[in-house]
C-alpha cells in the first residue's frame, strides 16, 4: 500500500473501516460464487454441444458401418451429408425427413481431412467454408474454434487403418452462436451486478456499524465534555451487557478514580495552604498588633515566645511536606539492610516515654527475640515514632499503648495498639491521606500536623512493609506492620 | 461596640482579641461553629468575624443560620480559602465582606470601620451637638477642645452617640460595650456615666447625656446647650 493510502486508512472512521473490510470480504466471496456459477454454466452448455457432437460422430460411424480405428478409405463414409441421403431407400424416407428437419434447426458441420489436413469431403451445410483442422488437438477433446467469423464447438476424430496409421480426421462442429450469447450475457450480468451489490452492501454495513458503535460515540462525547470542573460526568451504559457495556463501565470506573484523585489533590492543596497560611497569619497578626503600641517587656516576651512556637511548627510542617514530596518523586531511595527490630523499637519507645508520661499514658513493649527484617533503619524509626506519637496524641490520660512484635509464617508482625478515641470504619481508609484528620475541624489542638500517617504509609511502601489499621471508635486503634523476616546476620546467641 | 470572633485557631483568635480590644471593642471569642452560632443568636453583637473552616458547623452555615434568624449584623469572613468561587460563595451566603488570610490587621480594622460607617456622612466621625468623636484616632473634641477619655469611657460615649436620640437601656449598654465575661452588674454603667459627665462638663457639654430614670441613658442631638 502506498503511504498516502495507509494514511487515508488510518484516518478513516471506524464505521467506514468496518464497512470497507466487510464489503471487501463479501465482495471476494461473491466474486468466487459468480465465477463458479459462470464456469459451471459454461461447462453444462458445452457439455450439451459435446454430447451432440459425440452423438453425431457415432451416427456417422454407425451409418457407414465403420469405426475410427478401422479406416478403409474416405469413400466408405456414405452419410456425410444428410441432404444427400434423399437417394436412399423409401423405407428410410420418414426417418431421413425427420433428420433433415433436425439438421436445419440445429445445423452440424461435418468435414473429412486427410492426415495432412487437406479437405477430402465436407457436408453441404459448410457451403464454401472450411472447418479449420487443428493438428495439436487430440481426438477426445472438444474445443472452440473460429469458423467464418463465428465460434463453433468442434471435435476431430482421428481415423486410423488396421495397422494403426493415421489416415485422416473426421471433423464435426456445431455452431455456438446462441450459447455464446447466453454465456456472454451471463458474464455481463455478473460483472454489472457485482458493483451494484457491493455499493448497497457497503452502505448497509456502514449503517449497521454506525448503529453498533453508537455507544462509542457516547463515550467520545462524554470524554470530550470531561474537564477538571465536571469530573462527575459518566457515560450512559448501553442496554446490552456486551463488550461496549464493559468498555463504558470500565471507562466510568476510570473517570471515578480520576475524580477521586483530583478531589484528593484539590483537598491536599486546600489543606496545605490552610496549614501553612494559618501559622503565618498568626505570627504576622500577633506582631502587627504588638508593634502598634509600646508595651511592657513581659508582654513582648510572651508574644514573641508564642510567635517562635508557631514558626517552629511551621518549619516542622515544611520539613515534612518536603520530605513527602521527595519520597513521592522517588528522589530518596531506602537503604535496606538487615535490621534488628528489638533495639530499634526500644530506642523509639525510650524517646517517646517522656511525652507519654506527661499525658499520663503508659507504654508496654512485648517483643519476641531475634526479629530481624529487611528495612531502612532510619525510615523504620520514623514509622514507629509517627505511629506511637499519633497514638499518644489521640489517647487520654490513664490509658496505655501496647507494642507487640512477633513472628508469623516468615513475617514479622509489629502491632501498636492504643486505647484512644479510635476512628470510625468509614474514615479508616482516609487516615493515610495527607492532612486528613478524622475530626474535620482541622483543629490543631492535638498539635499534629496531619502528615504523620501519610509519611508512615509512604515510608512503609518504599520498604515493602504492609501497614494495616483496625479501629473501634472510643475503644482504640491498632496499627499492624507486616515485614518480611530477614536472616539474622549473626548467629543466634544462646543465653548462658 | 461588641464583636464576636468565631475562629478555631487560638493563635489568630488571640491576637485578634488583643488588637481589637486595644481599639476599644468588646470582644468575645468562640472556637467552633456551634458555640459561635449560639452566642451570635443569644447576644446582640455589632459585628461578627467568622472563619470558614471551623469545627461543628462551618462558617458558611453559621452565616446562613444567622441570616435565616433575621439578623442583619455585619459579618466579615476571615479565611484562607482564596479562590474567586470561594469569595463569591461566601459573600452570597450572607457575609458583608471577605478577608483572605494572611491579612493585615490595619486592613481588618479599616474594613470593620466600613461596616460601622454612618451612611449619611463622608467620614467616619460621629457627632452630637458640639461634640465630635473620631473612632479611628479615638479622639473626642468639644468644639476645638480635645477631651481625653479612657478606652471604656470612649466606648460608652461612642455607643451612646451612635444610638443618639434613642434610649439606651442599661442592659443594652452592657451588651454592646462590655464583653461576655463581665457579670451584668449594671451599676458599673452609672459609675462610668458619672466619670464621662464630669469630663464633658469640664469641656462645656455637661448635659449631653441625660438619664431616663429607671431605664437608662440617652444622648440627644437637640435640646442641648
Amino acid at each position: 500500500m502506498k503511504p498516502s493510502a495507509l494514511k487515508g486508512l488510518s484516518v478513516m472512521s471506524l464505521r467506514n473501516r468496518i464497512a470497507l473490510y466487510y464489503t471487501i470480504a463479501t465482495g471476494f466471496l461473491i466474486a468466487i460464487v459468480f465465477t463458479t456459477i459462470f464456469f459451471m454454466v459454461e461447462k453444462i452448455v458445452y457439455k450439451q454441444f459435446d454430447d451432440q457432437i459425440k452423438k453425431e460422430i457415432s451416427e456417422i460411424f454407425d451409418d457407414s458401418d465403420i469405426s475410427p480405428n478401422n479406416f478403409q478409405g474416405f469413400d466408405s463414409f456414405r452419410d456425410i451429408d444428410a441432404e444427400h441421403n434423399d437417394e436412399k431407400g423409401d423405407h428410410q424416407h420418414e426417418e431421413e425427413k425427420h433428420k433433415k428437419k433436425k439438421l436445419k434447426l440445429d445445423p452440424e458441420f461435418i468435414q473429412l481431412v486427410n492426415s495432412n489436413g487437406e479437405v477430402i469431403n465436407k457436408s453441404a451445410s459448410l457451403s464454401w467454408c472450411v472447418l479449420t483442422f487443428q493438428p495439436n488437438q487430440s481426438g477426445t477433446n472438444y474445443f472452440n474454434s473460429n469458423f467464418g467469423g463465428s465460434m463453433v464447438r468442434q471435435a476431430q476424430v482421428p481415423l486410423t487403418n488396421a495397422d494403426g496409421k493415421n489416415e485422416g480426421y473426421l471433423i464435426v462442429a456445431v455452431p455456438l452462436k446462441n450459447a455464446l450469447i447466453v454465456l456472454h450475457d451471463l458474464k455481463d450480468i455478473f460483472l454489472f451486478s457485482f458493483p451494484v451489490i457491493l455499493l448497497p452492501l457497503f452502505l448497509l454495513t456502514r449503517s449497521i456499524a454506525i448503529k453498533s458503535i453508537s455507544p462509542i460515540e457516547k463515550v467520545i462525547a462524554t470524554a470530550e465534555r470531561m474537564s477538571q470542573s465536571n469530573l462527575d460526568q459518566r457515560i450512559p451504559l448501553p442496554f446490552h451487557h456486551d463488550e461496549l457495556y464493559r468498555l463504558a463501565s470500565t471507562i466510568n470506573a476510570l473517570f471515578g478514580r480520576m475524580q477521586d484523585a483530583f478531589q484528593r489533590e484539590k483537598h491536599f492543596t486546600a489543606d496545605a495552604s490552610h496549614e501553612l497560611k494559618t501559622p503565618l497569619a498568626v505570627v504576622k497578626g500577633t506582631l502587627e498588633v504588638l508593634i502598634r503600641k509600646p508595651r511592657e517587656r513581659e508582654h513582648y516576651e510572651t508574644r514573641i515566645q508564642f510567635c517562635l512556637k508557631e514558626l517552629n511548627r511551621m518549619a516542622r510542617l515544611i520539613d515534612q511536606l518536603l520530605m513527602l514530596a521527595r519520597y513521592e518523586s522517588n528522589k530518596m531511595t531506602p537503604h535496606i539492610v538487615v535490621t534488628a527490630l528489638s533495639p530499634l523499637v526500644e530506642n523509639v519507645v525510650e524517646r517517646m516515654i517522656p511525652t507519654a508520661q506527661a499525658k499520663g499514658i503508659a507504654i508496654t513493649v512485648n517483643q519476641e527475640n531475634n526479629a530481624h527484617i529487611s528495612a531502612d533503619p532510619g525510615m523504620l524509626d520514623m514509622i514507629f515514632e509517627n505511629i506511637i506519637s499519633n497514638a499518644i496524641k489521640y489517647s487520654s490520660s490513664g490509658s496505655s499503648i501496647a507494642i507487640e512484635v512477633k513472628h508469623d509464617e516468615g513475617n514479622v508482625i509489629c502491632s501498636i495498639s492504643d486505647q484512644g478515641i479510635g476512628v470510625p470504619a468509614e474514615k479508616l481508609n482516609a487516615i493515610f491521606d495527607r492532612f486528613y484528620r478524622v475530626d474535620e475541624s482541622r483543629s490543631s489542638s492535638t498539635g499534629g500536623l496531619g502528615l504523620g500517617l501519610s509519611i508512615v504509609k509512604k515510608l512503609a511502601d518504599l520498604q515493602q512493609i504492609r501497614v494495616s489499621v483496625n479501629s473501634v471508635p472510643d475503644t482504640g486503634t491498632t496499627f499492624t506492620l507486616t515485614c518480611q523476616t530477614a536472616e539474622s546476620p549473626y548467629p543466634i546467641e544462646l543465653p548462658c | 461596640m461588641r464583636l464576636l470572633i468565631i475562629e478555631d485557631e487560638p493563635g489568630i483568635a488571640g491576637f485578634l482579641k488583643d488588637g481589637l480590644e486595644e481599639e476599644y471593642f468588646a470582644v468575645d471569642v468562640a472556637y467552633d461553629g456551634k458555640s459561635g452560632l449560639d452566642l451570635a443568636l443569644t447576644n446582640e453583637y455589632d459585628l461578627l468575624i467568622v472563619d470558614w473552616m471551623i469545627p461543628a458547623i462551618s462558617g458558611i452555615e453559621v452565616c446562613r443560620q444567622i441570616r435565616k434568624a433575621g439578623s442583619l449584623v455585619p459579618i466579615l469572613f476571615l479565611t484562607a480559602k482564596d479562590t474567586l468561587e470561594d469569595v463569591v460563595f461566601g459573600l452570597d451566603a450572607g457575609a458583608n465582606d471577605y478577608i483572605k488570610k494572611p491579612f493585615e490587621f490595619e486592613e481588618l480594622l479599616a474594613r470593620i470601620r466600613v461596616q460601622f460607617r454612618n451612611k449619611d456622612r463622608a467620614d467616619d466621625s460621629l457627632s452630637a451637638g458640639s461634640l465630635t468623636i473620631n473612632p479611628v484616632t479615638h479622639q473626642v473634641f468639644a468644639g476645638s477642645t480635645e477631651i481625653t477619655l479612657t478606652p471604656k469611657e470612649f466606648a460608652l460615649l461612642e455607643y451612646l452617640i451612635r444610638n443618639k436620640d434613642r434610649v439606651c437601656t442599661r442592659s443594652r449598654i452592657i451588651e454592646h460595650v462590655w464583653d461576655i465575661h463581665f457579670d451584668s452588674d449594671t451599676s458599673v454603667i452609672d459609675v462610668y456615666i458619672t466619670f464621662l459627665r464630669r469630663k464633658l462638663e469640664a469641656a462645656g457639654c455637661g448635659n449631653l447625656i441625660q438619664t431616663i430614670r429607671g431605664v437608662g441613658y440617652i444622648v440627644r442631638e437637640t435640646g442641648m446647650v
